[in-house]
């Protein structure tokens, strides 16, 4: 049977991140290098280069082609996934939950807020997370 | 299904590999380098004290960490967490945690409001209306031949390396949008395509802020501004630079000749 799969995206190239602390042990990782993805984005040469100059360091497979045809055929019974706003890859998290289960992790917050889609300007912003910014993991318990 | 090799004796070999991946992709190398060990070092020689009193000028202690904190090699919060080992008060590196927390505060108002990555968040305050800021990318700009010399620099600068200072991105958006009135989305599309730290939460929400459309008034600069914080870096005489040779009060009355002052 097939092990669940974290996919990692572009905007979440660590083994630090949250992911990896609830995927289990057997899990493997993996990044899609994607050419329509990038073309979509329409990334300079020295951006895909950052990429894949970071991908090397980490214990990833790259696994090149099309991000759904390459998760259809993996077939995880669990993929995770770095939660993300990035409407591109949000679009493409979309396609891949109707192919297999999918549960997208957070990344650790910065600061802690309450009541947070109160504020659409920095400082209404910035009042509440004064509070917990100077403080180490933002105060929250790692 | 191809695995793609991770293995290269040199950098060289690494970007003739990303070449033949992406024919298609524009532009060159940066000097700039990914990975952790790259973060690493950088994030080791932050000096979040003297950034307070040096960040907006051109040569200030800024860290250069953005284009790994958006690829998430680092996290935000790690990273506030080293700049708290490297002060004896936190009240000393106060704006250093606001520059931190300007990115959050950026990502949370896009998850809140996915459709500001590419929608107008709010009129522009310009005395215009959307139809009026053209849809295309001038050639002289996407060239960095404007003519305006301290642009042009800029330009050269972001098309070549993939990272120019905050101050610099603030003006090359305003000369954009204001003094040559095209649409912000054309420019946030544009440093998406060439910023390594390109994320449309950051980059796309400041784009908004510079046009007006997510904030209460446009904003502009003059040549006075870019001599203040990049005398000697950039060429900023007044005779290569005319257009940006004026007062705020003269500015404002040229480029937004519909809005009345008080």
């Amino acid at each position: 049977m097939n092990a669940p799969l974290v996919w990692l995206h572009e905007e979440a190239l660590r083994m630090t991140h949250p992911v990896f602390k609830v995927v289990p042990e057997r899990a493997k990782a993996i990044y899609v290098w994607d050419d329509g993805y990038f073309r979509q984005a329409n990334y300079s040469l020295k951006r895909l280069i950052f990429i894949y100059e970071t991908l090397c360091e980490l214990p990833v497979d790259i696994i090149h082609g099309n991000t759904l045809d390459v998760i259809r055929e993996l077939a995880p019974p669990a993929l995770y996934i770095p939660a993300t706003n990035n409407p591109l890859i949000v679009n493409i998290i979309a396609s891949i939950e109707a192919t297999v289960p999918v549960k997208v992790v957070e990344d650790e917050d910065f600061v802690v807020i309450k009541k947070p889609s109160e504020f659409d300007r920095f400082f209404q912003y910035w009042n509440k997370a004064k509070k917990t910014a100077f403080l180490h993991n933002g105060g929250i318990n790692a | 299904m191809e695995v793609l090799q991770k293995q290269f004796d040199d950098r060289e070999s690494l970007i003739t590999h990303v070449k033949a991946l992406a024919p298609w992709a524009e532009g060159e190398r940066s000097y700039i380098q990914g990975g952790r060990q790259k973060a690493d070092m950088k994030l080791a020689n932050i000096d979040p004290i003297a950034y307070a009193c040096t960040r907006n000028h051109g040569d200030g202690k800024i860290t250069r960490l953005s284009p790994y904190i958006h690829h998430g090699i680092l996290s935000l919060s790690e990273v506030r967490n080293h700049a708290l080992t490297k002060c004896s008060e936190p009240v000393q590196i106060t704006k250093f945690i606001q520059e931190l927390a300007w990115r959050d505060f950026w990502q949370r108002i896009l998850t809140t409001h996915p459709q500001w990555a590419w929608e107008d968040a709010e009129p522009y305050k310009t005395g215009f209306t959307p139809q009026d800021y053209a849809d295309v990318l001038p050639e002289d700009i996407a060239n960095g031949k404007t003519g305006v010399a301290c642009i042009d620099a800029f330009i050269h600068e972001l098309t070549a390396t993939g990272y120019i200072h905050n101050h610099a991105r603030m003006y090359l958006a305003s000369y954009m949008v204001h003094f040559r009135r095209i649409k912000w989305q054309i420019g946030a599309s544009w440093f998406l395509q060439h910023l390594l730290d390109g994320d449309i939460a950051s980059n796309n929400l400041s784009w908004q802020w510079v046009a007006s459309t997510l904030s209460h008034k446009p904003y502009i600069f003059n040549l006075e501004n870019v001599d203040k914080y990049f005398n000697k870096l950039v060429d900023t005489s007044p005779l290569t630079n005319q257009i940006l040779h004026a007062s705020y009060e003269t500015l404002q009355a040229i480029l937004f000749p519909n809005v009345r002052t008080a």
